[in-house]
Parts: structure tokens; C-alpha cells; sequence
């Protein structure tokens, strides 16, 4: 086909939008929309045009179970957790911590110090997947930890880096076999959590490595990614 | 309908991390999202799991948002209907066209009393810019267009619900379309 043809393309995105396109025709546009902006603002031109349309639809509250799981899947309940006291050491942290000693950085942070308390807290560390990502300069900037079973992936940020204007920090898991494939979106703040599609142990089974670019939003399954920003192996931690 | 600019400044601030803000974000924009979601997957199950996953994927991506690209109202209705038309689509077979859950037994469903899906087009003719654009689509056109915006179907569906050939379903809501679009630009 002839991306080229504005026409053609305001065509398909329209109906891309009104929801009429088959699966693979679905999957199809959305991979051209992430490497074509006239694809991209088409689309979004008919999702501005269309509004009016989902205007009429009447609403209904979700019931309250749907706030409880958005509140946990994007760390709510562990947020309110770690206000109480001591619970700041989270097993999570805990263990990301631990990953920090055992590979000799913890002397660059000294506030990742109290180890031996969570230590003796839990007596061992969990069964986790942890990643250490540096930057070019072979500086450890991103701290992404999991609990083996775990749904949320605990991010830290060890030193600010600049996100480009109008991008966000994405991140990948590289298989030892296989195309990258997104994690999420790295999150703003210095400690955060995303959620995860599937428990680690399925994501990052067999993941030999993290890493990181900046993207105009968050690629398609299947999308190439730009270039690396950091990059760090993910490990096993049992 | 809410405030965009009340919106903005709590996407603005759930890109910050605000949970108070996702929270008030959430309350403001749940109910019209999920009426969308329920229109299309015509089941209360699965148009939950899609506001669930919705609102994560507003918590990660927040700070993509731009306000000068879409208003608030219209990216989130956008992410919640690409999520609802894609579960529909993953879906090897349409689900039953009920809202009875299975999973759900003893949790009171109330009656489908949805409007079909012309009767929503009918209602959107009384939006104020949509009205003149809609007003002269009519007959097959009008149910095809009705169909596919509101129940997800696609072509090949609408076609089998209309007992129609699906070329002609194909070129009645490409026309549909092109017609809309016209009206809309040349009304603005």
C-alpha cells in the first residue's frame, strides 16, 4: 500500500478510530502510526472529529473493585504500606538494596546502607529479578527490581537523567532469543512502580538484559526500538 | 462533562505522581469511560478489566500527554475504546450478547437497558455539531455506522448482522465516513 496517499491514510485511520478494521488490520495501523506522525496525527484528527459520538453513550460507575485493582496494579496499597513504620523496608527495596551491595555500588549510595536491618528483618532476600542499567559512561543511573511472582516492578532512579521533550523513558526486556519487547514506561519520580503486564517470573524468564530509549509514546507490540539510552543485565536473585 | 481544564491539571499532576490526583481523575472520567467500554464489549467483566487496564496505562503514560495534541476527554476515551475494541478482536468469538456473567454469579446485573446502537447515533444527533452531519446519513449507512462505533463490530460482522455483501458494508461506511468528515470540517 501507498502510505504516501493522504487520502489513503486519512481513510484508514479513520476507520482504525470507528473501530471497523479487522484484528491484523488493527495491529497493521497501529504499527504505522508509531513510525509514521502523518499516520499518527490522522488517527488522532478523527479521534477529536468522532468525540462527540462516545458523548452520547450514558455512563455508569464502575463498581468499587475496579479503583481497588487500578490502586494496587500501579502501587497504591504498597504507597500506604510503606508510611507505616519500618515498613519503608520493603522487601522490594530490601532486596533491590541487596542487589546494590552484591554488585559493589552500594559505597556510591550511602543511603542504601541499612542492608543488615533488612537483612535481619527478613533473614534472607526474596526470590526476585533485578536489573542494573548504566549509561554510556558505564555510570549506574536505573535500579528495576521484581519479586519473582511479583506484578509490579519497583523502579529507582540512582541519578537523574533528562527525559527530551516531548519523549518518554521506555523500557525494554532484550530475551536471549527474540525481539525486545516494552516493559513500561519509566516512571517520573526518583522511586516508582509500574505495573506489569504478566508476573516476572513469565516476562523475564528468560531476559538476559534491560535497557532503555526514549520514545515518542509507548511503541507497539512488536515495534522496533530507538536507540539505546542504558542498558544493564537482568539477573536472578536465588 | 468535565472541565477539560480541570483535566489537564490533573493529568498534569498524575504525570508527577499525584495519586490524589489520579484518584479525582479517575472518579471525574470512570463513569463516561466505562459506559463506552460496556457499549462495546456488551459485558460488564470485561469492560471492567479494560478500565482497570486503562488507568494503569494512564498512570504510566500520563507524562506523554500533551494538550496541545488532543483534549483530556478525547485521549482517554481513545485509549479506553482501542483497549475495548482490541480485547473484542483477541476475542476468538464474540461473547453471548448478554451482560449475564458467569464469573459473577450472585453479583446484581441489572437489565440491558442500553439503547441500541442507532438509538446512541440517534442521541448523538443531538449533540450540537454532530446534529446537521448525522442528520442526512441514513438507512443502511446510518446502522452500519451506528454498529461499528458503538458495538466494535467490524466489517465482516457488520455485514453478517445486516445479512448485507460486505463490499457494500465496506463502501456504506467509508462514505459514511467521508460524509461525516466533510460535515464536521465544513461546520467548524
Amino acid at each position: 500500500m501507498n502510505y504516501d496517499d493522504p487520502e489513503l491514510l486519512d481513510r484508514l485511520a479513520a476507520e482504525y478510530v470507528f473501530g471497523s478494521l479487522s484484528s491484523r488490520a488493527r495491529r497493521r495501523f497501529e504499527r504505522l502510526r508509531q513510525r509514521l506522525p502523518a499516520a499518527d496525527k490522522a488517527a488522532r484528527d478523527w479521534e477529536s472529529r468522532l468525540m462527540p459520538l462516545s458523548g452520547s453513550v450514558p455512563s455508569e460507575r464502575p463498581p468499587a473493585r475496579v479503583w481497588n485493582a487500578i490502586d494496587e496494579r500501579t502501587g497504591g496499597g504498597e504507597r500506604r504500606a510503606s508510611t507505616r513504620p519500618w515498613r519503608w523496608l520493603h522487601p522490594v527495596w530490601g532486596f533491590a538494596f541487596g542487589v546494590l551491595a552484591a554488585l559493589g555500588v552500594v559505597r556510591l549510595f550511602p543511603d542504601a546502607m541499612p542492608i543488615d536491618a533488612i537483612v535481619q528483618e527478613r533473614g534472607t532476600l526474596p526470590q526476585s529479578y533485578v536489573g542494573l542499567l548504566t549509561d554510556a559512561q558505564n555510570n549506574a543511573v536505573l535500579l528495576a527490581s521484581s519479586t519473582r511472582y511479583g506484578r509490579i516492578l519497583s523502579v529507582k532512579r540512582l541519578r537523574p537523567f533528562e527525559v527530551p521533550s516531548g519523549r518518554v523513558a521506555v523500557l525494554w526486556a532484550l530475551p536471549r532469543e527474540g525481539a525486545p519487547f516494552v516493559v513500561g514506561v519509566v516512571p517520573p519520580a526518583e522511586k516508582g512502580t509500574l505495573a506489569l503486564a504478566d508476573t516476572s517470573e513469565k516476562l523475564f524468564f528468560n531476559v538476559s538484559q534491560l535497557a532503555v530509549s526514549f520514545e515518542t509514546g509507548v511503541p507497539a507490540p512488536g515495534a522496533t526500538p530507538s536507540p539505546f539510552v542504558l542498558t544493564g543485565h537482568c539477573v536472578k536473585l536465588w | 462533562m468535565v472541565d477539560p481544564v480541570e483535566l489537564q491539571r490533573l493529568l498534569s499532576r498524575v504525570a508527577l505522581g499525584d495519586r490524589k490526583a489520579f484518584r479525582a481523575l479517575y472518579d471525574a472520567t470512570s463513569p463516561s469511560l466505562f459506559g463506552v467500554a460496556v457499549r462495546i464489549l456488551n459485558r460488564r467483566d470485561r469492560a471492567e478489566d479494560v478500565i482497570q487496564d486503562a488507568f494503569v496505562n494512564v498512570w504510566q503514560r500520563a507524562s506523554s500527554y500533551s494538550d496541545a495534541v488532543s483534549r483530556p476527554m478525547t485521549w482517554l476515551t481513545a485509549i479506553v475504546r482501542n483497549r475495548a475494541l482490541d480485547m473484542l478482536r483477541s476475542e476468538s468469538a464474540r461473547p453471548a450478547e448478554s451482560l449475564h456473567d458467569d464469573e459473577n454469579e450472585g453479583i446484581h446485573e441489572p437489565a440491558d437497558e442500553r439503547p441500541d446502537p442507532l438509538g446512541l447515533l440517534e442521541r448523538a444527533v443531538d449533540e450540537v455539531r454532530v446534529r446537521d452531519c448525522l442528520g442526512d446519513i441514513q438507512g443502511p449507512q446510518r446502522q452500519c455506522l451506528a454498529l461499528a462505533y458503538y458495538h466494535g463490530l467490524s466489517h465482516s460482522e457488520v455485514a453478517a448482522r445486516l445479512a448485507a455483501p460486505i463490499g457494500s458494508v465496506k463502501v456504506w461506511i467509508r462514505r459514511g465516513l467521508d460524509r461525516l468528515k466533510r460535515c464536521l470540517e465544513g461546520s467548524q
